[in-house]
């Protein structure tokens, strides 16, 4: 294929060079006089906070962006990138953050598709051949001939290695490779990884979170701090404390104490709860639980074994199929989601853009949508817009979003402060019971340590939290309950102080508290 | 009988290549809802072509050129421009009818030349609209030129980033889709029915774009579709024929777009989303501006 790189590079030999790189964007440097290294057969991690400007200093590698100031060397020569296309022709291969790929194509359509030697006819049958021939040299399982929509998000990340492997790079740009990713899905990237490092390829990850990854996996580690190398180090020099230091410039408090608080009465009360899927097959099967106040309930899980289903039929979105539910007393089975609100029930949804936010609105906008129905903030069905700017930049001074002003559009905001944002304006209405759905999902070590925060605040003051997730780590340290789900069904309910992540570890994987203890 | 049914296939033909102009369009991403006036145009300036110069074949070439040209007004205002694709197709209609109503008003009655020869009884036209339909489909679905218009017509975001140019890749499609509706209204003017008068297609042209919209955007659904269309087209025509008085032609011909909603309702349930995926071009009438 394109072999560009002059012969004599060898494994550990600097196959690419960025020198004194500078982007400026409107208010901000994005990368500020950045110098960086990789070396052939290396994997390489970039770390740093959200919007410290790992994904401007990638886009500049692969051509998206021109730099301000700054030179690329490949194999010692200069290089300059008009276009991604360059970058492709001479080894560089990106997989992005959101996915590039059509979901209504075939796998191999969307790996061929712009590839030089496609041909006038497809020879899918060639394409497939090299393609598999690809697959095999690293280990990689998949379909072909499935629609793109139907993998998961775990085989559409592949897809677009394979597609950039099959381009010809030689070095291999992922950002943000796990960040949505389940645990056993970011298992096999690593080991992917791992594979295609032995094969003389240079893999640069970029992570925001999830540092034990870093130091499992990489053989270096440049740590970027608003826009400026702060270090670059060899991976076993490094612990997850002095890089998370490096990262946010501060200490950071790793393992959140969990903090027993007094409890009350019960807030929520589930019986026996089922409902079905989508797709209409049973995902949620016959759950009972119950949540006092001042306690954190911790569903551990891998996505899709039920939790969604279980988290809309609470939140009102969808409708149970048996069981009960009560919240302080109230049957609220049936009751639709505005009644719901009403009734002291806070929901954090999984997915902040879609469905947490809306994104051409306003941070007032999007703050009004859990408070429209409040007398409080409406007379004669006029919204009292006034009052609800105050109650947003009294809320965003309190939850350290930042931001220039409140009227700017949700789509602006980076990960953590949208998520910030959403979160406060569920947790200034003082539920009684707040959903919390992968909080944390993609989110830097400051601002995970933040939430995670504020939710023991809510239950110090009374609340209850059912918290979703599939951090490990995460239900561990927060939850007063635990309880591990598999296929619609909770594996066992354990006291937090019991809940050993081994155990929990197995829970999930579908093995029941009694078959465990037998 | 027998005549019915030549004539509901000959009726088929036009609605078939108009389709088909729109389904290549549609499935780069670019919707025309104008079609019906890009026909208006082709037809009326093919037909007064054909009539002063006495040529048919000078007749189809200046029907296809003109589609082509209303093709590429739409791909500037909404490709390069940007603009509304909605907008832009209705304005199309709008011209397309006043326009070809002023110029053509003068030619008003029949054409006045040998009819085309017909083969087995068919308009020759019906086998080139079943040998175009091969051929969409062929380029759709096994070149690399139909994977490129497919992608442009899902995510041109995507395409970009692969190497392949939007605009240029669009432009092809609503210049190539608008010589097929020219071509279309040609065949209606100078074949079917050659006879000029005011807004003589009575709609054909939204049939064809209802039809696409049925074929889930594929070229053998679409096939199928207009010879039933086709076919309900011709029983609008003479309703007496099958059932006498049970429903007047004006009720008749609302009845393809009934069953069209009923397919698009079927496309939209779950059932069919889980089952099939989204038949509808993820990007079909979104403009694309890069950044
Ligand atoms: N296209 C853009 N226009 C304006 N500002 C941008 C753009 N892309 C990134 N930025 C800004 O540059 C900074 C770095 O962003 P980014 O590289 O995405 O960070 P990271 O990938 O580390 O999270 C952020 O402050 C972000 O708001
Ligand atoms: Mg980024």
């Amino acid at each position: 294929m394109y072999k560009v790189l002059p012969e004599n590079i060898k494994r550990g030999h600097t196959i690419l060079e960025a020198r004194g790189i500078t982007k400026r964007f409107p208010g901000v440097v994005a990368n500020d006089r950045i110098d960086f290294k990789i070396r052939l057969g290396e994997i390489h991690a970039v770390l740093g906070e959200n919007g410290a400007g790992k994904t401007t200093l990638m886009k500049i590698l692969f051509g998206q962006y021109q730099p301000d100031e700054g030179e690329i060397f490949i194999g010692g020569e200069e290089v300059r990138f008009k276009s991604p296309l360059d970058a492709i022709d001479l080894g560089i291969g990106m997989v992005h953050q959101h996915r590039k790929l059509i979901p209504a194509h075939s796998v191999i359509e969307n790996i061929i598709l712009g590839h030089p030697r496609a041909g006038k006819i497809l020879n899918l049958k060639r394409a497939e051949q090299e393609v598999l021939e690809i697959c095999e040299k690293y280990g990689f399982s998949l379909d072909l001939n499935a629609k793109v929509w139907q993998l998961s998000e775990g085989e559409k990340q592949l897809v677009e290695i394979i597609k950039a492997l099959y381009r010809g790079a030689e070095v291999l740009i992922l950002d943000e490779p796990s960040s949505a990713l389940t645990p056993v899905e970011t298992e096999k990237l690593l080991i992917s990884i791992k594979a295609m490092s032995e094969g003389d390829l240079a893999i640069v990850p970029f992570i925001t979170h999830k540092l034990p990854i870093v130091l499992q996996i990489s053989d270096r580690v440049t740590v970027l701090r608003k826009g400026k190398v702060v270090s670059c180090i060899d991976t076993s020099e490094a612990t997850e404390q002095s890089l998370a230091k490096e990262m946010v410039g501060r200490d950071v408090i790793f393992r959140t104490q969990r903090t027993t608080v007094e409890k009350g009465e019960t807030i929520i009360q589930v019986n026996d709860l089922s409902a079905f899927s989508d797709k209409g097959v049973m995902a949620l099967n016959g759950v009972s639980f119950s949540i006092r106040e001042g306690e954190i309930f911790g569903v551990a899980g891998i996505s899709g074994n039920g939790q969604r289903e279980l988290v809309e039929v609470l939140a009102g979105l969808r409708k149970p199929e048996g069981g009960s539910v009560s919240l302080d007393e109230v049957d609220i089975t049936f009751a639709d989601s505005l009644k719901r609100w009403r009734l002291g029930i806070g929901y954090v949804p999984a997915d902040r853009i879609a469905m947490g936010s809306i994104a051409d609105f306003s941070l007032v906008e999007n703050v009004t949508m859990n408070y429209y129905f409040d007398h409080e903030y409406y007379r004669r069905g006029v919204l009292d817009t006034k009052k609800i700017r105050e109650l947003t930049n009294d809320i965003i001074a309190e939850y350290d979003v930042i931001t220039p002003n409140v009227d700017i559009v949700a789509k602006c905001l980076s990960g953590g402060n949208l998520q910030k944002l959403i979160l406060a304006r569920v947790l200034s209405r003082k539920p009684r019971l707040v959903i919390v759905d992968l909080p944390t999902q993609g989110l830097d070590v400051g601002a995970t340590e933040f939430v995670r925060n504020k939710l023991i605040d809510a239950k110090k003051e009374g609340a209850c939290v059912l918290l979703i997730s599939e951090d490990l780590d995460e239900v561990l340290s927060l939850s007063d309950w635990v309880a591990p789900i598999y296929e619609g069904e909770f594996m066992g309910i354990l006291p937090g102080e019991d809940a050993k992540r081994e155990l929990v570890g197995a829970m999930m994987a579908g093995i029941h508290l009694d078959e465990e203890s037998a | 009988m027998a005549e019915f049914f030549i004539r509901s296939l000959d009726a088929s033909t036009i609605f078939t290549i108009a389709a088909l102009g729109e389904l290549i369009g549609q499935r780069s991403g670019i919707l025309n809802v104008g079609i019906e006036g890009v026909m208006l145009f082709g037809a009326t300036l093919g037909f007064i072509t054909a009539k002063t110069t006495g040529s048919y074949l000078l007749g189809f070439l200046v029907g296809i050129a003109v589609g082509g040209l209303i093709g590429l007004l739409h791909g500037i205002f909404s490709i390069t421009l940007g603009g509304d694709q909605v907008v832009s197709g209705m304005g199309i209609w709008i011209l397309g009818f006043g326009l070809t109503t002023y110029i053509g008003s003068p030619y008003t009655g029949p054409l006045g030349m040998e009819r085309i020869p017909t083969i087995l009884g068919l308009s020759p036209f019906f086998f080139v609209a079943i040998g175009l339909t091969v051929i969409i489909w062929f380029i759709l679905s096994r070149t690399s030129l139909g994977l490129r218009i497919r992608s442009v017509g899902e995510n041109p975001e995507v395409a970009e980033v692969s190497g392949i140019s939007v605009a240029k890749t669009r432009y092809l499609c609503v210049v190539g889709g608008g010589m097929l509706m020219g071509f279309a209204g040609a065949i209606y003017s100078l074949d079917y029915n050659p006879v000029w008068n005011y807004n003589f297609l009575l709609g054909r042209g939204f049939i064809a774009l209802a039809l696409v919209f049925f074929s889930m955007w594929n070229p053998f659904i679409l096939l199928g579709g207009s010879i039933l269309f086709g076919t309900l087209w011709q029983l609008s025509l003479n309703p007496q024929l099958f059932l006498p008085g049970l429903m007047s032609r004006y009720i008749w011909r609302t009845v393809p777009f009934a069953i069209t909603l009923g397919a698009l309702l079927l496309m939209s349930t779950k059932w069919f989303r889980t089952k099939w995926g989204a038949a509808t071009p993820e990007a079909l009438g979104q403009p694309y501006v890069k950044d």
